[in-house]
């Protein structure tokens, strides 16, 4: 009998995967699109959808790179997409004739990182800083020297990100420095920044920042105003530092990998993520600010309950540095934890 | 199969149409392991030292223009006023990486001896299930291990609970440290060291052990002059399997050091990832595997030697 069963549901295994449409791959931030958004794409279009996730816009630009991802959609930020546009990697799709195209708010369209808007559907936006737990550290965040230069109980318990992308932005707002600054001697005051907060950093990385924060393992962590808002929501005691040096600005944008093998279920759920009900949803689900038409009545994370999200500091956007600037940014990292 | 045919097939003078049936055949049986050589290393392999020798594209990738950038900036790099100087931080870098390496097969053999000793003087069935609890870790992810021993010393973890009901401090943390890298590298590497060692001194003549005893050998000169050398070749493999390993870690040093200080590994990492200088990490790969084919030949050198002697 046991065989029996095991064999039936092994074919109506085969049987479904061979029954769907088609399949469609994607690589998106970790857990940045509405799972219930995808079952709901799936059961319509019948699409196996798989999504795969990475921590840092590196990770993706080196996959892609690398070739034949695999991949149908990614979501990098404005200055990977930028890059990735340059150097060939994404695929014109004509998105600016899409109807997802016309949900677009007015003065998200036609950005500098893709100005004919063919390549790209932006997806969500908002700012990097650092976040406090409020149960450890009850001192004042309205500047980046308290998280660059650090007294007192935030000594030891500050964490960075493991990528200098956007920390080094914030390092660069602290000190007043151009982003994408080729000028050696100004990226020496990061580095000499960076290296005298060394001592009060606990620890490098991108992964785990809600729980490691939470637990007061750390006090402070450099993280993202969504992810601190969701923890907040959650009931976490955490704070994003609304510093009056600025915010980094980022986002992310749904994109067509180059030779992606379903390029048709793309578009389709490009265009399905980008209806004003879905695009409200997705927005509720992932708790950043969406440049898409939302339906305001239902949207979740409104002004007074979600602060994070409508910052009243400067919002500087990181740019896509040229290879000189780049290097120097990359200097600055390998010397500060060689 | 004749004997005559067996001989002519291994010795391959006769050229009788039997025998080269069987010379074709040998081919085709031994075809997959030629291909499984040429697709899964010798093709990387070939590929990553290409790459070394490739210039770097401005945003990662490469292209071919072949030159030795890639290996010249191991050394030398651009300071910050803009001249080449000598940089000695990466040099830094694989130092400390042998260091740490080198710590963990050493801690290792240290407790594996003794635990693959008192394994080995167990009766038959409680050595079996003694083997086997050895390799139960290896069942579960090396992730997930290594995330046990975060929850152990982290704030309000195992370690530091405990530690408050002695009446010490309560909120220590033992995370983010080189002691905690290496406490999860010789966790993890462990395994490796205790069976290659268990299965030499299973081996080991106990009747050899009495002999030295009854020359008037005592305990400190039984272990030096007779187990140990017996014992040696388990010792070497399970120093081997233990340090080369370690040389490429990556998860330890990022998860329990706080990635605050660079190995090897999370160079080459770097390197392909915010680095963009894929001929730069590559390079630094090929350093790593010249600096492990040196260790490994030295290793066999002296065990060579050391049957000479014998």
């Amino acid at each position: 009998m046991k065989r029996y069963l095991a064999a039936t549901a092994l074919a109506l295994c085969l049987a479904t995967a061979a029954r769907a449409e088609g399949e469609l791959n994607i690589y998106a931030w970790a857990e940045s699109i509405s799972p219930a958004l995808i079952e709901k794409f799936s059961k319509e279009n019948d699409v196996k959808v798989n999504v795969d996730s990475f921590t840092s816009n590196e990770d993706l630009l080196t996959k892609l790179q690398a070739g034949s991802s695999g991949y149908d959609i990614a979501t990098p930020s404005q200055h990977f997409l930028r890059v990735m546009i340059d150097e060939g990697l994404i695929e014109n799709f004509g998105a600016s004739k899409l109807q997802a195209y016309q949900n677009i708010e007015e003065r998200w369209r036609n950005q500098w990182w893709d100005e004919t808007q063919d390549f790209s559907i932006p997806l969500a936006y908002g700012t990097a800083g650092f976040v406090v737990n409020t149960a450890e550290y009850k001192g004042p965040t309205d500047s980046f020297k308290y998280f660059f230069e650090p007294e007192g109980e935030l000594k030891g318990k500050i964490a960075m990100l493991s990528y200098p992308d956007e920390v080094i932005g914030a390092a660069q707002l602290y000190l007043g420095v151009p982003f994408c600054s080729e000028d050696q001697a100004e990226m020496k005051k990061v580095l000499d920044l960076l290296m005298a907060q060394k001592p009060s950093v606990a620890v490098y990385s991108s992964d785990n920042i809600a729980s490691r924060l939470a637990s007061g393992e750390v006090s402070a962590h450099f993280w993202w105003d969504g992810d601190s808002l969701k923890a907040r929501v959650a009931g976490s005691p955490v704070s994003l530092a609304m510093t009056k040096e600025g915010l980094v600005g980022w986002m992310d944008s749904l994109a067509i990998p180059k030779g992606a093998p379903n390029r048709d279920n793309a578009v389709k759920f490009i265009e399905f993520i980008s209806t004003v009900e879905n695009a409200t949803e997705q927005m509720n689900f992932y708790a950043h600010s969406s440049p898409m038409k939302v339906m305001q009545e239902k949207v979740v994370y409104t002004k007074d309950k979600a602060p994070e999200l409508y910052p009243d500091v400067p919002i500087t956007f990181s740019r896509t540095c040229s290879a000189a600037a780049q290097d120097l940014v990359t200097r600055v990292w390998t010397q500060l934890l060689q | 199969m004749t004997e005559s045919a067996l001989h002519a097939a291994a010795g391959g003078t006769d050229r009788s149409p039997r025998v080269r049936f069987w010379r074709d055949l040998s081919f085709w049986g031994l075809l997959p392991s030629w291909l499984l050589m040429g697709l899964a290393l010798i093709l990387p392999i070939a590929i990553i030292a290409a790459v070394s020798l490739a210039t770097r594209g401005a945003h990662g990738g490469f292209t071919w223009d072949f030159n030795l950038a890639g290996y010249r900036q191991i050394l030398f790099n651009e300071g910050w006023t803009g001249e080449l100087e000598f940089t000695p931080q990466y040099l830094l870098i694989v130092a400390r990486t042998f260091a740490l390496a080198g710590a963990t097969t050493l801690i290792c053999l240290v407790f594996a001896v003794p635990v693959a000793y008192f394994i080995s003087r167990q009766p038959p069935g409680r050595k079996a299930a003694l083997v086997y609890l050895v390799t139960l870790p290896f069942w579960v992810s090396m992730i997930l291990r290594v995330y046990a021993w975060m929850i152990i010393l982290g704030k309000d973890g195992t370690l530091p609970r405990f530690l408050e009901t002695l009446g010490l401090p309560a909120g220590m943390s033992f995370m983010f440290n080189d002691g905690a890298t290496l406490t999860a590298m010789v966790y993890t590497a462990m395994p490796l060291m205790v069976l290659p060692v268990f299965a030499s001194i299973e081996k080991l003549d106990g009747t050899l052990i009495e002999a030295s005893h009854d020359l008037y050998g005592n305990r400190w000169v039984t272990l030096r002059r007779v187990i140990l050398p017996l014992t040696a070749p388990g010792l070497v493999a399970g120093a081997i399997l233990v340090f080369v390993p370690a040389l490429g870690a990556v998860l330890e040093p990022s998860l329990m050091g706080g990635g605050k200080q660079m190995m090897m590994g999370t160079l080459i990492q770097l390197q392909f990832g915010g680095g963009r200088n894929w001929p730069f990490g590559a390079a630094i790969a090929m350093t790593l595997m010249a600096l492990v084919l040196v260790f490994l030949l030295v290793m066999a050198l002296r065990a060579a030697r050391r049957e000479d002697v014998r």
